[in-house]
């Protein structure tokens, strides 16, 4: 057998970014598997950087058709799926770096691929979907392993069955609802389907000579693991990638305070008035505070940041 | 048998679980937390039956592990780089009770600075325990080198603990194909553990560990471990074989890929041998003879496997993923003092790469294969090189500017 829509190499590197708790990882899994399960050598792996909701994450997925000798992160991928677009903006993400030419991003979005690209600036060649409004559409959450895993599944050439067989072993593991389970595997389906395969035009690994130095000595002043510059963290914006947004109308607020205990951000202040208010820069979108009101103060709209 | 993708972390776990320990003390530690979660959730589901307890410390969970396995227990413990430093004197102690304890290493970066990818200064800084070490490549590996483990540290000419070592990341978090064989097979490979020098009877009671006073004493009972270990390396052969026959798959204490007319080798250990691998395959694909040793068992030492396949070569550059501050890569002194005295001894270089998970880029490769060429017709060796490219030092810079270092 060999790997669909390739030109030269019989290796497919994809690498997955999302947020911690979108699904990145099983997302790159779901990939892996329905490469093996095709019968295909797969390597899978996540790279964590900050544990938490939220957070930076990449997953990496090797697909080949011999033994696979590589180890580690995959600074060349052929493949970028974009989870969560946000990070597009994001210098420490940087999602689409070292890809390889004539690969291909696919970005979560409500945006055409021509928008995405001049939004972002992209020269690449881009595919887009909606993964978050299906996954609210067809599964109620915005969790989109399975959906981001089918979609490169699609991209990579691989078939209808070893998706389904790879969303059933994936989730099986994780999850005992056999009708949330069920919905995924339709789901995923679906995505499988709405992406209009492409010719994937990378070459070969470009052997890029990273020339050798010899490291200058410098003083622990500088070589001590230390940092000297103020903390900078007010500027970092966590609640910027929210999918749904807190809304308050305080004609049954009692004050009782409910929502400020229990945020798990502190993320909800109060105002002089002694009314609580969300700060919607650092505001997750959790919703918790939406269920533990008693008095149905707070509704919640859907946040899209395409 | 039917392979299944596993992570280094499941790999470790499904061999615990075959081999039917009795006991499992734990304390997490990122990178092997996975395993022994896994070992739980067994435990608890009733599809394992062993004895989980979570201990305070890995200074605790080590010795529960040594005093469980000296009452005649089969035992596992797992542990990472901080943790298993943490209970580094318990190391020695255990080891010295001659108790056969499998304990598996995840191998994390030491602090400081803090971090969380591999490199082989935690388990390389046990060497000296009287553990015995094997360090695995793969996922497949991890899972058989458990196995492999009990039934060589539980025979009666080595009874000696043992280190079982994957990388962190790169193996634990990695998802690979792993045939996981079947408890059946197992069983024929690896008999119950029935000690007859460690045991808790009430009708045979006995002191172990105990105080011992006089050099000469001391000594005796050190070179028998010594000794013990020496016997390791015959019976570790005889595992190899046996495994081979029952599971299909070859091991031994070294490994070789494209040595046959190498006249420069390539030496690594773990699983960056996989990528030294791959620069060997491209470097022959450009007419260079380089070929690559890979070391499995470090402790004990394989001098004569390692003499044998070094001796003649034109020139060997030792690849560590550790250092020690001062002198430099410990795998090359340990393998300089082996072929020292050797009448065709090869250059040997040293280099230093991978630490806190770097990554060894082709283009490194490409600069230790040229040194070795040139070195051999220079007949000069440079002193141990730390490998590093002007990319990182860029983004070192870019990282120190921000951090208000200048």
């Amino acid at each position: 057998m060999h790997l669909k829509n390739r030109i030269e190499t019989k290796m497919l590197r994809l690498r997955f970014h999302g947020r911690g708790g979108q699904g990145v990882k099983v997302a790159s899994r779901v990939l892996g598997t329905a490469a093996f399960l095709e019968g295909y050598y797969a390597q899978d792996f996540p790279l964590y950087g900050a544990e938490r909701r939220g957070a930076p994450i990449a997953a990496f997925t090797r697909i080949s058709e011999e033994p696979i000798m590589e180890r580690g992160v995959i600074t060349g991928p052929d493949i970028v799926i974009v989870m969560d677009e946000t990070l597009l903006h994001n210098p420490q993400a940087m999602p689409i770096s070292g890809l390889k030419e004539g690969g291909i991003v696919l970005i979560n979005t409500p945006h055409s691929p021509m928008e995405a690209s001049a939004k972002y600036k992209i020269t690449a060649q881009v595919i887009t979907l909606d993964i978050t409004k299906i996954s609210l559409d067809m599964l109620g959450s915005t969790i989109l392993s399975t959906l981001a895993g089918a979609v490169a599944s699609r991209i990579a050439g691989l078939r209808e069955d070893s998706l389904r067989a790879a969303v059933e072993k994936e989730l099986s593991e994780i999850i005992t609802d056999r009708g949330l389970l069920e919905k995924n595997i339709n789901a995923s389906l679906y995505c499988f389907n709405a992406i209009i395969p492409v010719e994937i035009k990378t070459a070969g690994v470009i052997q890029k000579g990273s020339s050798v130095i010899t490291m200058p000595f410098e003083t622990a002043e500088i070589s001590s693991p230390a940092i000297i510059a103020t903390g900078n963290t007010p500027l970092r914006l966590t609640g910027n990638w929210r999918v749904f947004r807190p809304v308050w109308n305080y004609d049954d607020c009692t004050k009782c305070m409910n929502c400020v205990a229990r945020c798990p951000d502190g993320c909800i202040l109060v105002n002089e008035d002694g009314l609580p208010y969300t700060d919607y820069n650092n505001c997750k979108g959790c919703l918790i505070c939406v269920e533990e009101c008693p008095t149905k103060t707070l509704g919640m709209v859907r946040e899209v940041h395409a | 048998m039917e392979k299944v993708m596993l992570t280094g972390n499941v790999a470790a776990a499904w061999g615990v679980r075959l081999a039917e320990v009795d006991f499992i003390p734990v304390f997490p530690v990122t990178p092997q937390t996975e395993i022994v979660e896994t070992l739980a959730k067994w435990i608890s589901d009733g599809v394992m039956d062993c004895r989980f307890v979570t201990m305070d410390s890995e200074h605790s969970m080590i010795t529960a592990a040594g005093t469980a396995s000296a009452t005649g227990a089969r035992v596992f413990t797992a542990t990472s780089s901080q943790g298993l430093l943490y209970g580094f004197e318990m190391l020695y102690t255990v080891a010295g009770w001659r108790v056969p304890l499998v304990m598996v290493n995840v191998s994390r970066a030491l602090s400081s600075p803090i971090t969380l990818e591999p490199d082989h200064n935690d388990v390389l800084a046990a060497r000296d325990s009287g553990f015995l070490q094997i360090h695995c490549e793969t996922c497949q590996e991890v899972l058989d080198s458990i196995l492999m483990a009990y039934r060589l540290v539980e025979d009666e000419r080595v009874l000696l603990p043992i280190i079982v070592n994957m990388d962190g990341f790169y193996l634990s978090f990695t998802r690979e194909p792993v045939e996981v064989p079947d408890m059946e097979r197992v069983r024929r490979f690896l008999p119950l553990y029935q000690p007859r020098h460690a045991f808790f009877k009430a009708s045979q009671p006995m002191a172990q560990g105990v105080v011992v006073l006089g050099g000469s004493v001391y000594s005796y009972f050190k070179y028998q471990m010594h000794l013990a270990s020496q016997k390791a390396l015959e019976v570790y052969k005889e595992v190899c074989v046996e495994f081979e026959k029952v599971f299909g798959r070859n091991y031994d204490t070294i490994e070789g890929f494209m040595l046959d007319d190498a006249e420069y080798v390539l030496v690594m250990t773990n699983s960056f041998s996989t990528i030294g691998k791959a620069a060997v395959k491209r470097a022959r694909e450009k007419g260079i003879k380089v070929g690559l040793l890979r070391l499995k068992l470090l402790r004990p030492f394989p001098e004569d496997d390692i003499k044998s396949v070094l001796k003649g070569r034109k020139a060997v550059a030792v690849i560590d993923q550790n250092i020690s501050i001062g002198k430099g890569g410990i795998l090359h002194s340990e393998i300089a003092s082996c072929l020292y005295n050797l009448k065709h001894r090869p250059l040997l270089l040293s280099f230093i790469g991978g630490l806190g998970g770097k990554n060894i880029s082709p283009g490194e490769f490409e600069f230790i294969f040229n040194k070795m060429i040139t070195e051999v017709d220079t007949e000069e060796v440079e002193r141990c090189q730390l490998l590093y490219t002007e990319e990182e030092w860029n983004e070192m810079v870019g990282l120190k500017r921000i951090a208000g270092k200048g």
